[in-house]
């Protein structure tokens, strides 16, 4: 059932890979089909794993405790992503990059040791490769350099030496300051909804989680503390960036970057409630910003001038429900009150400020920063007088509110009752604190 | 009626309004559009129905003696040894501000079924209404800090979108972006403030943290951690309550339409700073450090606030410095102790104000009609003041009011304009982009207007 999960996107990829570039009529229906298809089989998987409180091994392949939900979650991202695609993104080089990030993303869940965990790695880099060379150097360089850093971890035995390559793929692909800036391009330069889906998959954080802390406790105990200091100038600097960003696209990875490092200084709290935010945080951040990055798209396919706006666009008079799914999600990710992002905030806040007082307060401080620049996003996309130029372009179609309301939805119902997925995600969070608690010196 | 059933009719009446919201909005989303007869009455009926069911709630608390009630569901969600405790609470300080709030909103309801007939933003309207109900009266009824901050923030991000919703223009837009960033900054100061007494004291229950009944509770916090706590309250406050150094954007919200800014800036909202500290009363009784800031802050923002209210032109943004040099007052009553005039204060200020800001498009109407009746202009007033104040000072105290007191001035200069200045540096060091937008002619003529706005 684990391998069907990521058979059928596989399958899907190597089906598009042999269409033309070009083809642009009924291209969707093998991927909806086969990202259908991998949640049905997640679901099934997780569920039997969650209940029975052992992990599901297939051969190589073993699901555990820390990647249940998120396997569940992401195949049904892939889906929303597909089902939301804009007409001009239904080629089959969109397609394929899907495809290709969530056979990749579901195989790194699922791998038991480290070397299927870098073929997974491996296929999620495929969008990179899939455009003009000139376009997507940034992601790239990064993307070769961390799987080279991995393989290299993964043949070096357990010294040191392993350890600092597993944590600079880990913060080359987290986009952790110095090494942000692949991300802005690659979401302005390729398809934003394929790189949020890379982002989203929040390999680094499993890599760091489930390889890192297992297999050396005492390392990951001296070098966390850097780490997540390290996160949180991403979470600040990214944030600070992101007042003065015009593109949109460009805006909306550094909103990604900056909210999604909190997971990391999460994990550094080293308490439960610290440790619990933050897989609480890795659901919203996921869920938030593919509803975000979603909607946005659909809104740049009917005006292009979204991408760059100048002044007010004023679009919100044309699409209304668009301007909706976007502040709900947006604001979901900077904790609106009702929405899961409030008690996964709450949480991670209580966490964080308890071990570190500079944590506690700088976390709220990105966080306020982030939700000034998302309404300011808000209001140049949709808000103003709508430009006489601007043609009769419809709001969202049925298929898209359904698939943006699934997020919208599960990010309400998170935060309405909060506690079944607090407890769903328990074993993951105890599984985290019982490696932190191995490291630590008490 | 027992006492679950007064519970569960103290729980409806704070729910009811979130259901109504995510109700028609789930509808709309789906594709469907009320009309304005049906939001019109299905809010009309449930705000007179919580109107009665406050009343009633009043009337069986004095009939029985009690002092306050407190209605717990249990818990929200805990992990670990942290927990967030889902309870309201109802006393002498939140009941009379429960039932101002379900009064003026249903007021506001029914005015605006007139004022806002066939506007394009009748639906969004309502939808911000029902938003903002839910979120003061789960403030003010609120039986933890943690609680509160919900509602705070769901106030908070109404009365924004209320700001911005003439949105055809560019000043609502702006300034509503202004006023939220006024609130996200201020409301750190609630956010760590709870998180300080979490830390100190494991929870932010009033049950458990004060000793007694309002306005009679005691704190068992020691000097400087009521000291801390007071003062990250008082920060909260004072942005929601436009107090200095916050008070530069009550004018700015004054581009809503006329009963949003009734509700939200002459009645309720900007009440809510005031609440938050009788509510911390406690907390202010044991530091006289954060009770004479209290008294400070609101002695310099009524200063200002009448300053600015003598010199404003338009009757909105003269009420709006009106609003908040009596909210300075409050505030004072606040520090010096004197909880039941604030409480006092609090609602007479707020029915007051919501009948001058619903009378204010009609007033120049009124203006004109006396000065017909009086065959002339009237005698000008408020003179008196020139006699004590040399010229020279007259014109200082001018400008000044005529500056707003320079506080926009300031915090553009040494915060805003550092900060801009600061993610522009580190900007430059991000790699060259390609995407550079061509620059035509109608391109070139956006970006002037932009610069000039």
């Amino acid at each position: 059932m684990l391998s069907l999960t990521i058979a059928a996107p596989l399958l899907a990829m190597f089906f598009y890979f042999r269409r033309s570039a070009n083809t642009f009529s009924s291209t969707r229906w093998p991927a909806i089909a086969a990202a259908f298809f991998s949640l049905v089989c997640a679901t099934v998987t997780a569920w039997v794993t969650l209940t029975s409180g052992q992990a599901w091994s297939e051969g190589l392949l073993e699901l555990d405790a820390l990647a249940c939900v998120p396997l569940v979650l992401f195949a049904a991202l892939v889906l929303i992503s597909i089902l939301a695609a804009p007409k001009v993104d239904q080629n089959p080089r969109f397609m394929a990059s899907l495809m290709a990030v969530s056979a990749g993303t579901l195989a790194a869940y699922a791998a038991s040791d480290l070397r299927l965990f870098c073929v997974g790695w491996a296929l999620t880099l495929i969008p990179a490769f899939l455009g003009p060379s000139s376009e997507m150097m940034g992601a790239r360089v990064i993307g070769v350099v961390s799987l080279g850093c991995l393989l290299l971890a993964s043949f070096v035995g357990l010294g040191w030496p392993a350890f600092v390559l597993l944590a600079t793929a880990a913060l080359l692909r987290k986009g952790i300051f110095p090494f942000h800036f692949w991300a802005p391009s690659a979401f302005e330069k390729g398809s934003p909804v394929v790189w949020s889906l890379f982002l989203n998959g929040h390999l680094a954080a499993l890599l760091l989680a489930r390889f890192g802390l297992k297999l050396f406790p005492e390392l990951s105990k001296e070098a966390l503390g850097l780490i997540s200091a390290f996160a949180l100038l991403t979470a600040i600097y990214a944030a600070l960036l992101a007042m003065v960003e015009k593109s949109t696209p460009r805006l909306i990875a550094l909103l990604s970057l900056s909210q999604a490092s909190f997971i990391l200084a999460g994990f550094e709290s080293r308490n439960a409630e610290g440790i619990s935010g933050a897989t609480l945080h890795w659901i919203v951040v996921a869920l938030a910003t593919t509803g975000m990055t979603v909607a946005y798209r659909l809104v740049e396919a009917r005006s292009p001038k979204a991408a760059n706006p100048i002044g007010f666009l004023g679009l919100g008079g044309r699409m209304p429900r668009l301007a909706a799914f976007f502040l709900v999600s947006a604001l979901a990710l900077v904790g609106l009150p009702g929405t899961l992002g409030f008690v996964a905030e709450d949480l991670l806040f209580h966490g964080a400020i308890e071990s570190h007082p500079l944590l506690g307060l700088a976390l709220p401080l990105a966080t306020a920063l982030n939700a000034i620049t998302i309404l300011r996003l808000f209001f140049r996309l949709f808000l103003g007088q709508p430009a006489v130029s601007l043609p009769q372009v419809p709001d969202a179609k049925p298929i898209e509110r359904l698939a943006l309301s699934a997020c919208v939805v599960a990010l309400l119902l998170g935060g309405l009752f909060p506690q079944v997925l607090i407890n769903m995600r328990q074993p993951a969070a105890d599984a985290v604190a019982a490696m932190l608690a191995l490291a630590s010196p008490e | 009626m027992t006492d679950l059933d007064l519970n569960l009719l103290l729980a409806a009446v704070v729910v009811s309004p979130a259901c109504q919201f995510l109700l028609f909005s789930a509808a709309w989303l789906m594709g469907w559009e009320p009309s304005e007869k049906i939001l019109t009455r299905s809010s009309g009926v449930m705000f007179s129905l919580s109107l009665l069911a406050v009343g009633y709630l009043s009337v069986s608390m004095i009939i029985d003696g009690k002092t306050q009630m407190l209605v717990s569901v249990g818990e929200w969600f805990h992990s670990g040894e942290y927990k967030f405790p889902l309870a309201l609470l109802a006393d002498r300080l939140s009941l009379p501000l429960l039932a101002l709030t379900v009064l003026l909103s249903g007021l506001i309801a029914s005015f605006s079924r007139r004022y806002l007939h066939r506007d394009r933003g009748f639906f969004r309207f309502f939808l911000l209404l029902h938003l903002f109900a839910f979120g003061a009266s789960l403030v003010f009824t609120a039986a933890s800090f943690d609680l509160m901050l919900g509602g705070w923030e769901l106030v908070g991000i109404s009365s924004v979108l209320l700001i911005g919703f003439f949105n055809e223009r560019k000043a609502p837009v702006s300034n509503a972006l202004r006023v939220f960033g006024f609130y996200r900054i201020a409301d750190l100061g609630l956010l760590l403030g709870i998180f300080f007494l979490h830390h100190v004291l494991g929870s932010t229950a009033t049950a458990n943290i004060f000793l007694g009944v309002w306005p009679n509770q005691v704190s068992e916090l020691g000097f400087s951690s009521a000291t801390a706590a007071g003062l990250l309250f008082l920060l909260a406050a004072s942005g929601k309550s436009a107090q200095f150094p916050f008070c530069s954007w009550l004018p700015r919200a004054m581009e809503g339409p006329t009963p949003s800014s009734a509700i939200f800036y002459g009645a309720i909202s900007v009440h809510m700073g005031a609440y938050l500290l009788l509510r911390a009363q406690p907390i202010l009784a044991v530091s006289p450090v954060a009770a004479g800031a209290t008294v400070v802050v609101g002695l310099v923002t009524a200063f200002l606030g009448t300053l600015s209210h003598r010199v404003s032109a338009d009757a909105k943004t003269s009420l709006a410095y009106a609003s908040m040099t009596q909210l300075g007052l409050i505030f004072v009553e606040i520090g010096l102790g004197f909880s039941w005039l604030a409480l006092i204060h609090i609602l007479g200020h707020a029915l007051v104000r919501t009948l001058q800001f619903l009378r204010a498009p009609s007033m120049l109407h009124d203006y004109h009609r006396m000065h017909s009746a009086a065959a002339g202009h009237l005698a000008k007033t408020g003179k008196h003041y020139d006699l004590f104040v040399p010229a020279g000072v007259q014109l200082w105290l001018y400008r000044m009011g005529l500056e707003r007191g320079f506080i926009d001035v300031m915090i553009d200069r040494f915060i805003v304009g550092p900060t801009i200045r600061l993610a522009h540096f580190l900007a430059m060091f991000e790699p060259k982009r390609n995407s550079v937008v061509a620059v035509t002619a109608e391109v070139r003529e956006e970006m002037v207007e932009g610069i000039d706005a």
